[in-house]
């Protein structure tokens, strides 16, 4: 179990203290580091609730993920000019009516905006 | 018997890791795996609980560890049986030591900034307004037509903020010029703290990444700057999945 072979550090690379923490700001910091730290997702508790509360989660930011990109894409037909005015006055009042029902299903189980979202490493968050 | 994985290194003198207490104060042990050791110390839960003695007693082990090498840390909390870590060790070989070779002789830095969101929202706002004098934006919420507008005004908002939020992150990394051999940046824009950056900076390069970091924060008072360091290379290891 007990490695054999030693290494002895290189002369020319210096061996590192304790970490020095700097800033003149430390109470901002400390706040807007505890709104990191509870947005952490908790350790996963496979009971029924959470997961129901688990998988809506995942399928409603699915569905704002689609959503937003409904809307990018709207904006986009208006601008480009294909749209008449009564189009656009229809396609905005729908996408009006599924940001009320998204804020509906959010409250329902208890989602808040920022909890919409999938980190997905190396590429960024989803939304 | 469960074990507390805190670390992966290369070569180690043998009862290297005898003087450091880990979880629970148990001792400190080396698992080897062809030319790679697992640092690790027994416990007899699944499961180590998220405490300030917890996470201080894996940071003293990791932390002795990077005093004579540059160890891939395991994330907190990773507790698995030997047989479980020695296949891991054998069949992760080739992946673990090119991270090893990623990480040699470096140490990780953190910077976290702080920008005035509110500010930022402002400008914003005001080069909107600039654009688009006859306010549109101004029609009733029930309009279609209005929802449209308020929405591109939205996303060209976040547009806004995003490439401030970019360019703050890469005047940083022009700032700091060759002292940072890799970095890890995180960018939120729609936040306070809209940047968290790890620099891996070697050993011998970290007096110079001091004085380029000095000179950033002296040159932009309207950021607010939070650094700390050296670490081990948490944000360069993915020695989990």
């Amino acid at each position: 179990m007990v490695r054999s072979k030693l290494i002895e550090p290189s002369p020319e690379v210096p061996l590192p203290v304790a970490p020095e923490i700097d800033t003149l700001h430390a109470e901002e910091f400390v706040e807007e580091l505890r709104c990191v730290a509870d947005t952490l997702p908790p350790r996963i508790n496979l009971d029924a609730q959470s997961v129901e509360q688990g998988l809506a989660k995942l399928v409603l930011t699915l569905i704002e993920f689609i959503r937003r990109l409904l809307e990018k894409q709207a904006i986009r037909r208006m601008e480009g000019g294909d749209l008449s005015p009564e189009q656009i006055e229809q396609l905005g009042l729908a996408l009006m009516k599924l940001e009320e029902k998204m804020q509906e299903l959010k409250a329902q189980f208890g989602l808040a905006e920022e909890e919409l979202n999938l980190d997905l490493g190396p590429i960024g968050r989803l939304v | 018997m469960k074990l507390y994985a805190y670390c992966v290194t290369e070569e180690l003198p043998a009862g290297s890791v005898d003087s450091m207490p880990g979880i629970d104060g148990a001792q400190s042990f080396l698992i080897q795996s062809g030319n790679l050791a697992a640092v690790v110390s027994a416990v007899d839960v699944e499961r180590i609980d998220v405490t300030r003695e917890h996470v201080l007693g894996h940071e003293r082990v990791v932390r002795g560890l990077l005093s004579m090498t540059t160890p891939l840390p395991f994330r907190f909390g990773t507790v698995v049986d030997e047989p479980e870590l020695r296949s891991y060790l054998e069949s992760h070989h080739s992946s673990i030591l090119s991270q090893l070779e990623r990480v040699r002789g470096c140490v990780e830095m953190s910077v976290k900034v702080i920008w005035d969101l509110e500010r930022i929202k402002r400008e914003a706002s005001e080069m909107e307004e600039a654009e688009d004098p006859h306010g549109q934006h101004q029609a009733t919420n029930q309009s279609g037509t209005a929802f449209l507008a308020a929405k591109k005004r939205e996303i060209e908002g976040a547009s806004l903020l995003k490439e401030r939020g970019e360019a703050v992150a890469t005047w940083l990394m022009e700032c700091l010029g060759d002292s940072v051999r890799d970095a890890v940046m995180n960018v939120q824009p729609s936040q306070p703290l809209v940047l968290a950056a790890a620099h891996l900076v070697e050993r011998g390069q970290l007096e110079e990444y001091r004085a380029a970091l000095g000179s950033a924060r002296e040159a932009r008072n309207e950021l607010h700057f939070l650094t700390s360091g050296p670490w081990p290379p948490y944000s360069f290891t993915n020695i989990n999945s």
